[in-house]
């Protein structure tokens, strides 16, 4: 009889944390789903909230509309009007037809005292900018802050950046020249030189497998990659001995360590500037509807996009780009020729200063 | 005389009375000297409801996560006994959107070798870990999970034997187990990632169940100096701004002064401060829940109580050696004791000389500006010549 009791005893021992997990388990989901559900109405009530914070922060404001822009701002000093109509051609000829999908984006302002001392209401929507800007600068803010449309993560991934208008095309072309001029890079040299290939990979468009050897062609430069940029990530651990070796200028470790990099890792050999300029090539080239073709299949690899948006071959259009990069070159200095006559003519005059002088007491 | 020297004291006292009232600590923003000339508009905020739905979603998230450990302890205890059978004491499974999904072979290999890394074999406590991988499409109708956070289920009364580990890891590596980003997969960091994963149910496979006043504190703590039982050399990883900089930008102040206040005092390796930052939530009669569930913040970037904290423990029980450690980790002594024994040393004074490891010390205390300092000087210099010129011209009859 004792043994039965004892049995039946161990069994309720060993069966109680199970049965105080079960109910656990049953609060908990009760909990789960109660808290699910209030999230849900609690997220239809802030979806509404955020509806009228934005209402309500856009009341008594003005609307300005220019071309397809929209900015509804208070009434300050601030020369939105004067900014917008001055930035609008810039956008407009950059995403060209999709520009017209901007109206949907509308920038909300709230020009505030400039004055730091000055207690502000808390911010839910929009941007805050001092009302003492001046024309260029609030025109600079609208080109920089504008939204381009239907713009994905793949595309902005390449290029590095957000695409956005600038007033100076012109300034970034000259950035990728003297960059194509300067950066010590056999590949960057091949592209200008006018090997369109080279061009091809420095820009990263098309295949990217074994972007090491095609970005850093020479072993001087794989082993300066490694023992400059990530001398100090590969010192320790498991890696040192490769470093070491890579130092000794063993090409086999350089390369074996860089491509144990994670992908995405590998600094480019252009700076943004240069995969800008090549879009705007192509949107150049492809006229009003290229940025629609550009951003119209996300799925799609960049090289197939662009040629889709500039109507053309790839090669033809990094060649395009390439042309314009070169022409726009730096004015070099150009001296006019009575500024050799005045040097001449003022070191004679402090030559026969000096000439004149008495002499030094020392 | 005496009058004289009533002035000197009263003016000193003054002088001192204003330094403190009006000398910025090191590094600290003047109240607009900074700012004058240059605009910062503020970024927008949730407005009150948006919040409230976030504070929910949170709450969720925990209450959900929780009921996924209940979950994965009994889905995952035949597996567990099995691989228990086999010698293994490591069980790795996969899951999306709480699907549970093949486990990618690089993510199996890359654990199996965190743990031999970890110096882990076969041990008393298995553990399963949970590789958690983001869903490509949220739903819309619950909460986006959180990337880089981690869950712990530490073994209890329904299961003495299991500790279960569930990681998050991000879109970045769910990319690349699922093919999307192509390459050749970064075999050491997926390692690492995985290592520091473990985290807490690491230390109990190496040691065991801690005793009831260690796994109180760490409990209270949310296991902030356990995170990693091998971090590795130091100096390789960073967790903060304030490791990677040199103390001149101003930035590198906001960072310090971010931080609670004994972080601060053991950055500049005040013992009193370190051993406060250490010791901080140990307590006599320490509370802790059943089931014992542990969800830590992993990421980049966040505030600790002490710089490097996560590795804390990892670098005692290195320091010390393992029979040392396992005498603080099931001490029934109070935590600043058996710590204290355990490393032979205050507690204090050896954690100021570790942390001294990573950051060099920081200077604390008031710094005049150097330009306010110059004019204070040319004043007092001013002022003592003009006494000095009267005090040559006053005839005395």
């Amino acid at each position: 009889m004792s043994r039965v009791l004892g049995l039946a005893f161990a069994a309720v021992l060993v069966a109680s944390p199970l049965r105080g997990q079960d109910s656990l388990m049953l609060r908990l989901r009760n909990r789960a789903d109660s808290l699910l559900s209030t999230w849900r109405e609690a997220q239809r009530l802030a979806d509404v909230a955020d509806s009228l914070e934005r209402v309500r922060a856009t009341a008594g404001s003005d609307t300005i509309a220019v071309g397809a822009l929209r900015i509804i701002a208070n009434p300050s000093p601030l020369p939105l009007r004067e900014a917008a109509a001055r930035a609008w051609p810039a956008i407009d000829s950059l995403y060209g037809s999709a520009a017209e999908d901007l109206v949907q984006h509308p920038y909300i302002i709230r020009a505030v005292d400039p004055d730091s001392g000055v207690r502000r209401a808390v911010l839910h929507v929009g941007v805050e900018l001092p009302w003492d800007l001046d024309m260029r600068a609030t025109t600079r803010i609208l080109l920089t802050t504008v939204t381009p449309p239907r713009f994905d993560i793949g595309l902005g991934d390449w290029l590095g950046a957000t695409l956005r208008p600038t007033l100076r095309p012109g300034d970034e072309q000259t950035a990728v020249y003297l960059q194509l001029v300067t950066v010590p890079s056999e590949a960057v040299r091949g592209c200008f030189v006018g090997d369109i290939a080279r061009c091809r990979d420095v820009l990263q468009l098309g295949d990217s497998t074994g972007l090491v050897g095609r970005w850093y062609v020479t072993p001087a430069e794989r082993e300066a990659l490694v023992s400059g940029v990530f001398g100090d990530y590969f010192a320790r651990g498991g890696t040192a001995p490769s470093l070491q070796k890579c130092r000794q200028h063993d090409d086999d470790a350089c390369t074996a360590l860089l491509q144990s990099l994670p992908p995405g890792s590998l600094p480019r050999l252009l700076a943004t500037a240069a995969r800008l300029s090549l879009v705007r090539e192509a949107l150049r080239a492809g006229g009003r509807n290229a940025y629609s073709r550009l951003v119209a299949h996300p799925e799609a690899s960049i090289d197939t996009r662009l040629a889709s948006a500039a109507t053309m071959d790839l090669d033809s259009l990094v060649a395009r780009w390439r042309n314009g990069v070169l022409a726009a070159r730096p004015v070099s200095l150009a001296l006019p020729w009575w500024a050799g006559v005045a040097a001449m003519g003022w070191t004679a005059f402090f030559g026969f200063c000096a000439l004149r002088s008495s002499r030094w007491r020392l | 005389m005496a009058a004289v020297r009533g002035w000197v004291v009263a003016g000193l006292v003054g002088c001192l009375a204003l330094a403190l009232a009006y000398l910025p600590p090191r590094g600290a923003r003047g109240s607009r000297s900074s700012d004058d000339g240059f605009f910062i508009g503020q970024s927008p905020s949730g407005t009150p409801a948006r919040q409230r739905a976030q504070a929910l979603a949170d709450e969720w998230r925990t209450a959900d996560g929780s009921l996924d450990l209940l979950t994965a302890r009994r889905r995952l205890q035949l597996l567990a006994q099995t691989a228990i059978a086999s010698g293994r004491s490591l069980v790795v499974v996969s899951e999306s959107a709480g699907v549970a999904a093949a486990t990618p072979p690089v993510a199996d290999s890359a654990a199996r070798l965190a743990w031999q890394q970890l110096g882990l074999k076969e041990t008393k406590v298995s553990v399963a870990l949970i590789i958690q991988r983001m869903s490509v499409s949220s739903r819309g109708d619950r909460p986006v999970p959180e990337e880089q956070t981690a869950a712990y289920l530490a073994p209890d009364s329904t299961d003495r034997t299991t500790c279960i580990a569930v990681v998050s890891v991000g879109r970045w590596w769910t990319r690349i187990f699922t093919g999307d980003l192509r390459g050749r997969v970064p075999f050491d960091a997926l390692v690492q990632t995985l290592k520091a994963g473990l985290g807490p149910c690491a230390f109990y496979a190496a040691y065991g169940t801690p005793g009831k006043s260690v796994r109180g504190w760490l409990v209270t703590r949310g296991w902030d100096l356990a995170l990693t039982l091998d971090a590795g050399p130091r100096g390789r990883y960073y967790s903060s701004v304030i490791e990677m900089a040199d103390p001149r930008p101003r930035w590198y102040w906001d960072a310090v002064y971010a931080l609670p206040p004994t972080a601060v005092a053991c950055l500049a390796s005040r013992p009193d401060g370190c051993r406060a930052a250490v010791l901080a939530g140990a307590s006599d009669n320490p509370a802790i829940s059943s089931p014992d569930i542990m969800r830590v913040d992993r990421r980049w970037g966040r505030i600790p109580r002490l710089i490097e904290g996560q590795r804390f423990l990892g670098d005692v029980a290195r320091a010390v050696g393992r029979d040392r450690f396992l005498t603080f980790w099931t001490s029934a002594q109070p935590v600043d004791t058996a710590l204290a024994a355990a490393l032979k040393r205050p507690v204090g004074e050896w954690t100021a000389d570790w942390e001294r490891a990573f950051v060099p010390p920081i200077r604390l205390g008031p710094t005049p500006p150097l330009g306010g300092m110059a004019i204070a000087l040319a004043i007092a210099a001013l002022a003592l010549a003009i006494v000095a010129g009267s005090a040559s011209r006053r005839q005395v009859r």
